[in-house]
């Protein structure tokens, strides 16, 4: 998400890193491009100004490290006042003492408040927890339709009483049912809203006070503008929201909201969600996320990722083999489907430190679970032999055949062959302990 | 910001903009007896209190053109309550004004002060106010930097001195930036519209207000076949105007859908055809390519079809609407914008960045969750409300 925002910058310190000593005039010139980078990722105005005033004293008045060059520290100055404007690091979900745990949603209309419930109710599910929805959106067709269809893909129940019952009551029903049947993490949504509409302000007041929630999550949009201070500020007021969960993070929008709110609000941002996929859903890592503002990859959240997913030894073995060149189709073909769990392939590439520059200029951005399928249907066409000795698709009729059995063009069979044959080089390469100056495109496109 | 329906469709298929309504009014007293226009319409299906407005403004002279009495029973509670809304806070723009005032006080407050004391075009501070209301109204910095580079050369050039005659000056400049064709073509039979966009943005929403302004007979197609519960929301708008809803089971694809809907539209001689789609990240390479698909067989289907694609921005969007206007306008062609939830704090300056970086018309703007809160885009109340004296 924030890529562009961590190029800027990035391209802003080009000039302060080459210089040897931190002149007044050098650090000017690095703090106007981060305020113009700041503002055109929509952090608000006054933030910005506060911001870069800090980020300005504090590389002026810096004592010359002898570790550090200057470049260096002006990068250090301003990744820690990102990640100390972010909110330290992250904040993890706690459970009430004596269940049932009670979260409310509450956010703008069509920021995602009803898909974070469903993705909130299998994160929480996974954590050992049994989840309970209520439907409290009376208001926009459909929406109690939207959360039950949810709610049986997830198998978690919804409460619902129609769109006649009070939004409070309703809350405060389903919590007691939710009590009654035993269930110990509830999570209450409710409709979307506009903050200058003060029925419906006074209503999420009301919903919270008939619930008691250990938690009030504000549902933000990452491309929310200059606004979202005024936003958040009005849902402090009324719903007293303790933290947020940042939406479409999966868009290209640079996030400056996230930036804003948490200063203005001092509020964290608890949950990442980007994706369309329910399981795309995660804790939010605040230092981790300045980290990659400034370009420096986001390696833990990768790692933890994949261990989710992967048995760790398996996951050893198979980097060894990749690192060595011998990687083969049914690796990689095992490997693919392991990527598959984990969510779309663009968001892992993302979190590979230094692969974000060579992501752009290759324009791998555009990988999609639809290219991998194609992918893994030529590999599920090959024998066992061709899956393991590549060489032997250099044959025409072997491709042939396999482009037929997939579904695909012999050129689509060759160029995959082609290209898995880059790839084995490179990864030979990276083993040995070199980066390739160019990174071949990927098989999978 | 906004301005009345009255001759928001356009009819006939002549191209040149600014016949047209000249047009449309000289043809209207021989054709009325078939061709209703769109306030008739609108009255008929559904007496908004905007509608009500508009014909009370402009045709007190033709009172037979007011709601008829079956209309009136047919008055949903919902237009009773956005009728509370009205009389309460004096119409929907003092809402919006309203609203805008208390975000803004801080801004616009030093913006007027600034104006009260400006003296010269070389006052450094005052353009620097200037570039921090545009820039808290989310025009974004390249636009900004234009506007303001504009204006201070004006300025300098017509010598202004007086902080009244920079507002005037300020308006104009917006405005011209805002000024594009707004009119909805509607003069095909049937005439397509196909609405995008980006999820939460206001898609379905937008067509179940829409379509109780479209003039003729209207149909509408369950083009959102992913989200949970989509169809049924579109499902719900149809039967509250009585619009037959086109549609196919979730996970169905959504050209199939577009097919049917067209095909459908044909065979009962439908005027206009709505046809929702999925929201979905511009960035999305094979979400794009799939409405993209969408488009194609429209078009196969209907040769010069969709007439309208509308792209549904969200005006609490910052920047990243740039990119999404772009994306879209890249896969699918737009033919307009449409500014969603504009009753918030948001000022909607997106749309000035937008009309200059991207050049795609902004044609309707919606402020609010009632019917009668969608209204064609006014350029010049845009621009008053950016900068005007509140």
């Amino acid at each position: 998400m924030f890529d562009t925002l961590g190029d800027r910058l990035n391209s802003a310190l080009d000039g302060v890193r080459g210089s040897g000593n931190l002149t007044e005039d050098g650090v000017k010139k690095v703090t106007r491009e981060i305020r113009l980078a700041l503002l055109e990722a929509d952090v608000n105005y006054g933030v910005v100004k506060e911001f870069v005033s800090n980020v300005r004293e504090r590389a002026t008045g810096a004592e010359v490290s002898k570790a550090l060059s200057p470049g260096q520290q002006v990068v250090k100055i301003v990744n820690e006042e990102l990640a100390s404007l972010m909110g330290g690091t992250a904040h993890k979900l706690s459970f009430a003492s004596r269940p049932p745990t009670v979260v409310m949603l509450a956010g703008l209309n069509g920021h995602g408040k009803t898909t974070t419930a469903g993705k909130l109710a299998l994160f929480v599910r996974k954590l050992g927890k049994t989840p309970y929805l209520v439907a409290c959106d009376t208001y926009r067709p459909a929406a109690i339709e939207q959360l039950q269809q949810i709610g049986k893909e997830l198998s978690v129940p919804v409460y619902t009483e129609g769109t006649e019952a009070k939004p409070e009551n309703i809350a405060e029903r389903g919590v007691k049912k939710a009590r009654e049947e035993g269930y110990d993490f509830v999570i209450v949504d409710t409709a979307g809203r506009q903050v200058l509409d003060m029925d419906m302000m006074q209503e999420i007041k009301r919903v919270r006070s008939a619930t008691k929630p250990h938690n009030v999550l504000l549902v933000l949009d990452v491309v929310t503008g200059q606004n979202a201070v005024d936003v958040a500020k009005a849902f402090q007021e009324y719903a007293d929201f303790d933290g947020m969960v940042l939406t479409k993070l999966d868009g290209d929008a640079r996030g400056g909201a996230a930036l804003s709110v948490v200063s203005v609000t001092e509020r964290p941002v608890r949950f990442a969600s980007e994706g369309e996929k329910m399981s795309e859903f995660d804790y939010f890592y605040p230092d981790r996320m300045a980290g990659r503002i400034l370009g420096m990859g986001d390696v833990m959240s990768l790692i933890e990722k994949a261990e989710a997913q992967v048995d760790k030894k398996e996951a050893e073995a198979q980097s060894k083999k990749l690192m060595s060149g011998k990687f083969t189709f049914e690796d990689f073909l095992q490997q693919m489907q392991m990527i598959k769990k984990m969510g779309p392939l663009s968001s892992l590439i993302g979190m590979i430190p230094g692969m974000n520059k060579q992501l752009q200029s290759a324009n791998l951005s555009d990988l999609d679970d639809k290219a991998l399928g194609r992918v893994e249907a030529m590999i599920t066409s090959m024998t066992v032999e061709e899956r393991r000795n590549a060489k032997l698709l250099q044959n025409p009729s072997r491709a042939r055949r396999i482009a037929r059995g997939s579904g695909s063009t012999q050129q689509d069979v060759q160029k995959l062959v082609k290209q898995f044959g880059e790839m084995q080089k490179m990864m030979r390469q990276m083993g040995k302990g070199g980066v390739p100056k160019r990174m071949p495109r990927m098989p999978f496109r | 910001m906004a301005r009345s329906w009255r001759n928001f469709f356009r009819k006939t298929e002549e191209p040149e903009q600014e016949n047209v309504q000249a047009a449309v009014e000289a043809e209207a007293p021989d054709s009325t007896a078939d061709v209703p226009t769109a306030e008739e319409v609108q009255a008929r299906r559904s007496p908004t209190p905007q509608a009500t407005k508009v014909l009370e403004e402009e045709n007190v002279q033709e009172p037979e053109a007011l709601p008829e009495s079956d209309a009136v029973e047919e008055a949903s509670d919902e237009v009773a309550s956005a009728e509370e809304q009205e009389s309460r806070s004096g119409g929907w723009f003092g809402r919006l004004r309203t609203g805008l005032k208390r975000s803004r006080e801080s801004v616009v407050g030093q913006l007027n002060s600034a104006i009260a004391e400006f003296r010269d075009t070389d006052d450094e501070e005052f353009w620097e106010r200037v570039e921090e209301i545009l820039i808290s109204s989310d025009v974004g910095v390249k636009t900004t930097g234009k506007l303001v580079g504009e204006l201070e050369q004006e300025a300098l050039e017509r010598n202004i001195t007086s902080g009244e005659q920079l507002r005037g000056l300020m308006v104009e400049h917006a405005e011209r930036m805002l000024e594009g064709p707004v009119e909805l073509d509607v003069s095909h039979k049937p005439t397509v519209i196909l609405m995008v966009g980006v999820n939460g943005t206001g898609k379905t929403t937008t067509i179940g207000k829409l379509v109780n302004f479209l003039p003729g007979k209207a149909m509408l197609a369950a083009g959102d076949t992913f989200r949970a519960a989509a169809i049924e929301q579109l499902q719900r708008w149809g039967e509250r105007v009585n619009a037959p809803v086109i549609a196919r089971e979730r996970g169905a694809d959504s050209a199939a859908v577009a097919h049917d809907a067209v095909e459908a539209a044909k065979r009962e001689g439908a005027d206009v055809l709505l046809i929702d789609t999925a929201g979905r990240l511009h960035t999305k390479v094979n979400l794009m390519a799939e409405l993209e698909k969408v488009r194609r067989v429209i078009e196969r289907q209907l040769p010069g079809a969709p007439h309208e694609v509308l792209l549904t921005v969200d005006a609490t969007t910052g920047q990243n609407g740039l990119r999404q206007a772009k994306m879209f306008n890249e896969v699918v062609s737009l033919t307009g914008i449409i500014l969603t939830k504009l009753d918030g704090t948001a000022k909607g300056g997106i749309a000035l960045a937008i009309a200059n970086e991207i050049g795609v018309p902004i044609k309707l703007i919606s402020v609010g969750e009632q019917v009668g809160d969608l209204h064609p885009f006014d350029a010049r109340e845009f621009a008053e409300a950016l900068f005007g004296e509140l």
